[in-house]
């Protein structure tokens, strides 16, 4: 069923009442913007709900929790202020801390501005009640509660609070909703439901249900809010829903004896209570009759409605007959259809929920890293934009990219720890005692603790200054200008080489971003994710995941790029055709039981990273017969083997690793270094969106971040 | 929360507010002797309902043997249905002028209102209604923790209009004012009253008073109730029952309808309620006695109110059920559960747990009504039929509807129709 456009709705209808000029923004943006506030159990579970109702929630706040996300995609701010510096034009915000400590975070919430405020915090001390009612009056705040379910609004389907979905719109046709139908007014939540079970089962359709509180003193009683919506164009007739105690009723009959013009449309009252007795309080803070007092009873609210021409019923049945005579039979929806929507609702069987990343989305022949496809971003897109895009989701800016290189390249400079090597010493495992022997990385994680990007420039450039260590290349460190690409700085690093080859570089520099991720599945990323739900120190976790990529993952370029050359000698020892080489030797493989390394993928059968690199190799001019061999291998695997097993990004970096006449190990110190930047964007994920030490499946996780988008020019 | 009169008089003590020497509480006539009364003396009921006076709570004695004769009769007082357990003592003043000194919450517009009146010492409610051109009302547009001096210059110069006070009094009668409305604002009052403020030759005393607790606010006033003695919350105009006080240890909100000693009309049937939040547990009773009226002669009493939404965990639920199958006078009980937030599941395992533990201990088990929709639902169904199936006997006296085809006035309607069948079967 299609939703009416917010724009129409009743809650636009509210918000343009009270600010007009956020009501334009709104109906340019076709969105209504809100932010939830104190995230605990309730406050947490009930963000998840609204937005699957179809509530545009923006952002949550909560204090101590600045930085982090709910429900993976929702940004959670430390205060108000700071939420709004990001989404200036929120509209509607929602509190649900306890009461103890309420009444400064809704003050600060009406200061700010926004108009709808909707406390559902119940049992919040008179005083603290007052304080608050009185800054809501100062800065004309709608304030619903406090102690209030919510309202919500089923056409245009938005919810603010705890109400359930089981208020039914009125069907325009059979695929879309319509604007129009009773709209309740209550100060109690759990009737609402039998009130909306009463009109539905004759057909009468609710256009917005607004809970107004249960507490003694509230925000916006029905004296205030009756009165707006009478001015609401859809809606045909008004089920005011009051209880035992206070005066509320009778100010509303008050002012419609006093203002009739303001009251076109009909009210139905429901009062609850003729039968309660003085003195004992009901549930509801506001639900008390004091005895001796001339209001406040069943008997005081009825005579008063009545006299004001409001109809007052006392049960079920006889509002079903009233507003069923008021409407004159008008069905808004076929009952029968209502009913098996509700069925269908109720009997669906809980949805299965998997876990959202927003960093990586991997589809079968195409990575896609916050929207951007990794094909693009290897091709026009350095290493270190690559690295702040996974961690931030945007790339930086121009002028913030020379201070991200700034950051790695003094890391670079300073002084390494003392390691020893073991020979044959795996290099992951190597650079990953690199990385927790590291006490200045460690100091500047510690420092640098808000700063995720700043943390991960940094561990780049500790990583680097290992790797120059472990290549040997320790001496080039010291002429390191600060001024120069970090591109250039690696380049030397991993080559040893001191005049730099621009394409070259780049080429480099490709198959390093070609690394970067591949989702949360690889070990490597599980590894540093569990480190992280126990909130282990960010170089630690990414040692974890480091030390997880051995030959069988990651390792597989080194391995290839010797099969390769082993396939070259052949050729010229024997003085054939390198494809009858490599048949040659694929079959020697196979007969003494040996693996081909670097063909096959799990996911991919045309590696959306190949050709791009193939290309760049080719234009950089260093693509010779390894390439040409990386390019042939998969026709002539299955010739022989008759299995399909394309070449991976692993074989290709092989290849023009062999080509450029570098060691052939250098493949898998490229694949560690690049994957580094998608670890450690796993690793803030992980401590920003979810809750410790949870239990994961990670073949549950879902991509929710940026839809595909074009690379910024 | 309504604090009796000795109670309200400490606090207004502690705040500064001249009040009657005190000589002690009793809860029975032995008690008496270990007070050191100067007579003359005052004996009050300390009862939580107005009225007192006039239903003959209040005695003045001159003696012990007045003070013991007098206390015998209070202790066997009722004050409109409230039975008197404890009686106070407290030197009588001699009256001059009296004057009325109070501050409670807008019902209309929840601000803080200050209401005084020359006219003290009788029920403010009724002076409003046959002279109100006596009261003096101001309402407090912040929310401040003192009065602004120029308010409190002003009602007081209009009270001495008619009262001709000296200015020592009219210093003494300002500085009351301005407690009263410190108190109300530090204690987190619902109303803080003094009637009457008496104004003797040589002083100006609160000679009863009257204080009403927010009770969202007692979380942060357990100091005070420490010093009151005060361990229970109690009702505005009474002490919990056995059933609410058992509830409220339970965790959920109940209150009793009837009083404790009803004796139960047989012709009757007498409805106990598990019905879902607390708007709905006001509505419900309405619900059961309109239809009662109307399709059964008025002949059924609903019986409790019970907050039983918010999603409670099971044992709780089994509690609710529990707690009014032990209550000797329900004859039924009808239920709903319309799972919102909460979990239908969560319910029928509570309400089930509940049968079959009364039927294993040979416990009474009452017919149950009710229906279920919502959240859960078919994992609440199966469970249900899979428990129908499993222990028949212990829930055989229960029937759930499950679904929405039928309004819940529809259910309660069939509900009482059987539990009169089934009394009837059960006394034939």
């Amino acid at each position: 069923m299609k939703r009416i456009p917010v724009d129409q709705g009743a809650l636009y209808f509210l918000i343009k009442q009270i600010r007009p000029e956020l009501a334009a923004y709104i109906q340019k943006t076709k969105k209504i913007e809100t932010v939830i506030i104190g995230l605990g159990r309730q406050g947490t579970k009930h963000a998840g709900l609204m937005k699957e109702f179809g509530t545009n929630v923006t952002a949550g706040v909560s204090v101590g929790r600045g930085g982090t996300r709910i429900h993976e995609v929702i940004p959670v701010y430390d205060r108000v202020k700071e939420c709004l510096k990001e989404h200036p034009n929120i509209a509607v915000a929602s509190i649900w801390r306890h009461y103890s400590g309420v009444r400064d975070v809704v003050i600060e919430v009406i200061e700010s501005g926004i108009p709808i405020v909707v406390l559902i915090t119940e049992g919040i001390p008179l005083k603290d009640v007052r304080d608050i009612i009185v800054a809501a009056r100062k800065h004309n705040t709608l304030l619903f509660g406090g102690n209030t379910p919510g309202i919500i609004f089923p056409p245009e389907g938005i919810k603010i609070g705890m109400l359930p979905d089981i208020f039914y719109p009125e069907e325009k046709s059979k695929e879309e909703f319509g604007p129009r139908g009773v709209t309740i007014i209550s100060r109690s939540g759990a009737i609402l439901y039998h009130l909306s079970d009463a009109l539905a089962s004759a057909g009468i359709a609710q256009n917005a249900v607004l809970g107004i509180g249960g507490d003694g003193a509230i925000g916006t009683r029905f004296r205030d809010i009756v009165p707006l919506i009478q001015q609401y164009p859809n809606t045909d007739l008004i089920v005011v829903a009051g209880e035992i105690g206070g005066s509320q009723e009778e100010l509303l009959a008050e002012d419609i004896i006093a203002h009739p013009k303001k009251y076109p449309i009909p009210i139905v009252g429901l009062i609850s209570g003729a039968n309660a007795p003085s003195g004992k309080t009901m549930g509801h803070a506001g639900a008390i009759i004091t005895p001796g007092q001339n209001y406040g009873t069943f008997k005081s609210k009825k005579e008063a409605l009545e006299k004001a021409g409001v109809t007052v019923v006392n049960s079920q049945f006889e509002l079903v007959e009233t507003v069923k005579e008021i409407l004159q039979g008008w069905k808004y929806f076929s009952v029968e259809r209502y009913q098996e929507k509700m069925i269908k609702t109720w009997e669906e069987p809980p949805k299965k929920v998997g876990w959202a990343t927003l960093i990586t989305k991997v589809q079968p022949n195409n990575l896609i890293i916050a929207g951007y496809p990794l094909k693009d971003i290897i091709k026009k897109k350095t290493f270190i934009e690559t690295a702040y895009l996974l961690v931030k989701g945007n790339f930086p800016e121009v002028e913030q990219i020379k201070e991200l290189e700034q950051i790695a390249l003094n890391a670079i400079k300073l002084p390494t720890p003392e390691v020893n090597v073991i020979e044959k010493e795996d290099i992951s495992k190597t650079i990953a005692k690199y990385l927790l022997q590291d006490e200045i990385l460690a100091k500047y994680c510690i420092e640098e603790s808000k700063s995720p990007p700043n943390q991960v420039m940094f561990c780049l450039g500790r990583v680097a200054g290992y790797l120059a260590s472990i290549l040997g290349n320790k001496n080039l460190l010291k002429n390191i200008d600060l001024k120069q690409p970090f591109s250039h700085v690696i380049y030397k690093i991993l080559t040893g080489h001191t005049v730099i080859d621009e394409k070259k570089s780049g080429v480099l520099e490709a198959m390093i971003v070609a690394s970067v991720d591949h989702g949360v599945t690889p070990p490597s990323a599980q590894a540093t994710v569990i480190a992280a739900t126990v909130r282990a120190a960010y170089e630690v976790a990414v040692a974890q995941g480091v030390s997880a990529i051995t030959d069988v993952h990651g390792g597989a370029g080194a391995k290839a790029a010797q099969f390769f050359k082993k396939c070259i000698t052949l050729a010229k020892e024997k003085n054939i055709e390198l494809a009858e080489a490599v048949e040659e030797n694929i079959s020697i493989y196979m007969k003494e039981g040996k693996r081909i390394q670097g063909l096959g993928h799990r996911f991919h059968t045309r590696d959306p990273r190949r050709d791009i690199l193939w290309i760049k190799a080719k234009h950089a001019g260093i693509a010779g017969e390894c390439v040409e061999i990386s390019k042939i291998i998969t026709d002539i695997f299955k010739r022989v083997r008759g299995i399909d097993l394309p070449i991976n990004v692993d074989g290709v970096i092989g290849a023009i690793i062999a080509d450029m006449g570098l060691d052939p190990n250098l493949a898998k110190a490229v694949f560690i270094y690049g994957r580094i930047a998608g670890l450690s964007a796993h690793y803030f994920e992980e401590i920003a969106s979810q809750p410790q030490m949870r239990r994961i499946d990670f073949s549950e996780a879902v991509y929710k971040g940026e839809k595909s988008r074009k690379l910024p020019t | 929360m309504r604090l009796y009169e000795h109670e309200s008089k400490r606090v207004f003590e502690q705040s500064g507010i001249p009040i009657p020497k005190q000589f002690g509480v009793v809860h029975s006539v032995d008690e008496i002797k270990k007070l050191d009364l100067e007579y003359p003396a005052m004996a009050k009921a300390a009862v939580l309902i107005g009225g007192r006076g006039r239903a003959g709570g209040i005695k003045k004695v001159t003696s012990l043997e007045e003070a013991i004769h007098n206390t015998e009769m209070l202790l066997k007082l009722r004050i409109k249905e409230h039975p008197v357990y404890t009686v106070f003592f407290e030197e009588a003043v001699e009256e001059c002028e009296a004057c009325y000194v109070g501050v409670t919450t807008d019902p209309n517009t929840f601000n803080n209102v200050l209401v005084v009146s020359a006219s003290g010492g009788i029920n403010i409610e009724e002076v409003a209604q046959t002279r109100p051109e006596t009261i003096i009302k101001r309402e407090i547009l912040n929310n401040d923790r003192a009065l602004q001096n120029n308010i409190i210059k002003e009602v007081t110069d209009l009270l001495n209009q008619d009262l001709q006070l000296s200015n020592e009094q009219k210093v003494i009668l300002a500085s009351i004012i301005d407690k009263v409305y410190r108190t109300f604002q530090e204690i987190d009052a619902k109303l803080c009253e003094i009637n009457p403020v008496i104004i003797t030759p040589d002083n100006v005393v609160a000679a009863d008073a009257k204080i009403v607790l927010d009770d969202n606010g007692l979380y942060r006033q357990s100091k005070l109730l420490e010093t009151l003695g005060i361990t229970s919350r109690r009702h505005d105009v009474a002490e919990p029952t056995p059933n609410e006080k058992q509830a409220h240890s339970q965790g959920f909100p109940y209150v009793d309808l009837l009083p404790s000693d009803i004796t139960k009309d047989e012709n009757k049937l007498y409805v106990g309620l598990v019905p879902g939040g607390a708007g709905y547990g006001i509505f419900s009773i309405d619900e059961v006695m309109n239809i009662g009226n109307k399709f059964f002669d008025g002949k059924v009493v609903p019986i409790n109110f019970m907050d039983s939404g918010g999603g409670p965990p099971q044992n709780q639920v089994a509690q609710m059920f529990h707690l009014l199958m032990d209550y000797p006078l329900t004859d039924i009980i009808i239920t709903s559960r319309f799972g919102g937030i909460s979990s239908c599941d969560v319910f029928i395992r509570g309400l089930i747990q509940a049968l079959r533990e009364r039927h294993r201990n040979n416990q009474r088990i009452i017919p149950i009504y009710g229906r279920m929709v919502g959240t859960d639902l078919p994992s609440a169904k199966n469970y249900l039929e899979k428990a129908k199936q499993e222990s028949p006997e212990a829930l055989q006296l229960m029937e759930i509807v499950v679904g929405n085809e039928k309004i819940m006035a529809d259910v309660i309607k069939e509900g009482i129709r059987r539990g009169f069948e089934i009394k009837k079967e059960g006394s034939s």
